[in-house]
């Protein structure tokens, strides 16, 4: 089983053809042998209930439409405290796999924190954009890095936490030792960088059982990154599948 | 058309001497490879680059192809690259314009272009050597645009030029049929989509199969991920086999050898 844990669909703006961007990633995932795709449908900002709820139930409706192939993030905006929970419970009991979350606030802020704990209840991991580069990043002043997320899984061992993109969140390197110090934290695989190197790192530093295969919409460079891995076949297939099966497996044992 | 041998200032590479890289092109199943020196970008004598490389691609000429990295900004680079062709065996350059200080539309710069058509030498030009988000605290350097080489190829006509480490080509004139461009370039891979906006497949239609190469970045990239564009192309065997190697053989057939 293969399971891009990071996925993307198109928001369904009046003008966006996303029905066909939508049908381009499923034959994305169908040329390059990927089983399962888990999504999520960001909004436009500010992501407020209106429009995270609303990007929520378009990933609802593609779940019914490629019932085996594509999985849903509840993607919400942690500063919504009360509708962001309620929002989580829903789409959980709908069959939604987890949450998502981009760059409203850092990791580690308070805020997040009564998310955090529902997420361990309903037995669902979090995804969390992350990124950290050596310069500052104008455009998202709240991006976690490495180190709010490995604050967060200390704060709460129970949590599934996934530092999204190794592959596209700047220093790699930083973010795998960041990772080191937070046992109970997962990575994605995710984003266009294909650096020789990274995941043999990450390996060695977190262990392949912290490591789940993902895209990104980088299909190839998801892909090409795992395949081109200096691992034996057994953690290759922990990463391409077997991590984020264990991860899904915790939501049917709470329920 | 993309690979490097040396050292990178700013982090570890595997695979970075012949030996190393010849291992990472047989578990990859590549036959060749351009390569150039990578520590030649920083040194400011970048001609003690290409002799590192010449040590360590001789013996190895037949799987390995010598880029010379040369600063036309830097004094003695004509005698540079007398010894890199007739020496080293070089069959391209592989210019930093950005790392090295100079414009592309510099005297010096077109000097050196044209004494290496001269010799029928491949001038590869990559956009970027590394992602801009992962950069050093130390350095900024930005992207070649696109439209900078624009005007290259076309103040150069008979030169024959390999673009790598780009994307976003059918966006410019560069990757659009009908361009007015001369047909003096070729582009590498490394960094296009291959699925969902498929650009690979947009170049393909638009300039050509005959001008899209394979191009990795080893052994700063995995090869298997360059690979893997060509393997879910949407187009044929004959195309993509142009792609993996026909078109760079087309490249680096000097003139004088035919």
């Amino acid at each position: 089983m293969v399971i891009d844990a990071h996925a993307h669909l198109t928001w369904r703006s009046p003008q966006s053809d996303w029905e066909e961007r939508d049908r381009s990633l499923i034959d994305a995932a169908d040329r390059l042998g990927i089983d399962q795709l888990a999504c999520s449908n960001l909004c436009p900002r500010p992501a407020v209930p209106e429009n995270f709820t609303q990007g929520n139930e378009w990933v609802l409706d593609s779940m019914r439409e490629y019932p085996d192939r594509i999985l849903g993030y509840c993607f919400v905006n942690p500063g919504w405290i009360r509708e962001a929970a309620e929002e989580v419970r829903k789409r959980v009991d709908q069959g939604f796999i987890g949450v998502k979350l981009y760059n409203e606030y850092f990791c580690n802020e308070p805020v997040l924190f009564p998310l955090a704990e529902l997420c361990i209840e309903l037995g669902v991991p979090i995804l969390t954009h992350a990124g950290h580069s050596h310069y500052y990043v104008e455009r998202q002043p709240r991006m976690s890095g490495a180190t709010h997320i490995a604050e967060l899984a200390n704060r709460y061992p129970e949590l599934m936490i996934i530092c999204g993109h190794l592959g596209g969140g700047g220093d790699w390197e930083w973010q795998i030792k960041a990772l080191r110090s937070a046992p109970t934290a997962y990575a994605d695989t995710s984003g266009s960088v294909v650096d020789e190197g990274l995941i043999e790192m990450a390996v060695e530093v977190m262990g392949v059982e912290r490591l789940l295969f993902a895209c990104d919409m980088s299909m190839t460079a998801g892909v090409g990154k795992i395949r081109g891995a200096q691992i034996s076949d057994e953690q290759r297939e922990m990463i391409f599948g077997g991590n984020m099966q264990r991860i899904l497996a915790q939501r049917g044992e709470a329920q | 058309m993309n690979a490097y041998l040396g050292h990178w200032p700013f982090r570890r590479l595997r695979h970075n001497d012949a030996d190393g890289l010849l291992g990472l092109m047989d578990r990859a199943g590549i036959d060749k490879a351009c390569v150039a020196s990578a520590s030649a970008i920083f040194y400011k004598n970048s001609h003690a680059g290409n002799e590192e490389l010449a040590d360590q691609v001789a013996g190895h000429e037949d799987r390995l192809i010598p880029f010379a990295v040369l600063n036309p900004a830097y004094v003695d680079w004509a005698h540079d690259l007398d010894v890199c062709v007739d020496q080293f065996g070089a069959r391209g350059l592989r210019l930093y314009p950005h790392y090295h200080n100079y414009t592309l539309s510099d005297s010096c710069c077109s000097e050196l272009i044209a004494a290496a058509t001269e010799r029928d030498l491949v001038v590869s030009l990559p956009i970027r050597q590394i992602d801009q988000r992962q950069r050093h605290w130390l350095l900024e350097i930005p992207d070649v645009p696109l439209s900078d080489l624009e005007a290259l190829v076309e103040r150069h006509p008979d030169a024959k030029f390999v673009f790598v480490n780009g994307l976003g080509f059918p966006g410019s004139r560069l990757g659009q049929p009908d361009s007015g461009l001369p047909a003096n370039y070729a582009l590498g891979i490394s960094r296009m989509r291959a699925t969902m906006t498929d650009e690979v497949g947009t170049l393909v239609k638009n300039i050509g199969a005959d001008r899209v190469v394979l191009g990795t970045g080893m052994p700063f990239k995995y090869p298997e991920a360059a690979l893997l564009k060509v393997e879910v192309l949407d187009a044929s065997e004959e195309t993509k086999q142009a792609i993996l190697g026909g078109n760079a053989e087309r490249l680096l057939t000097s003139a004088n050898d035919c």
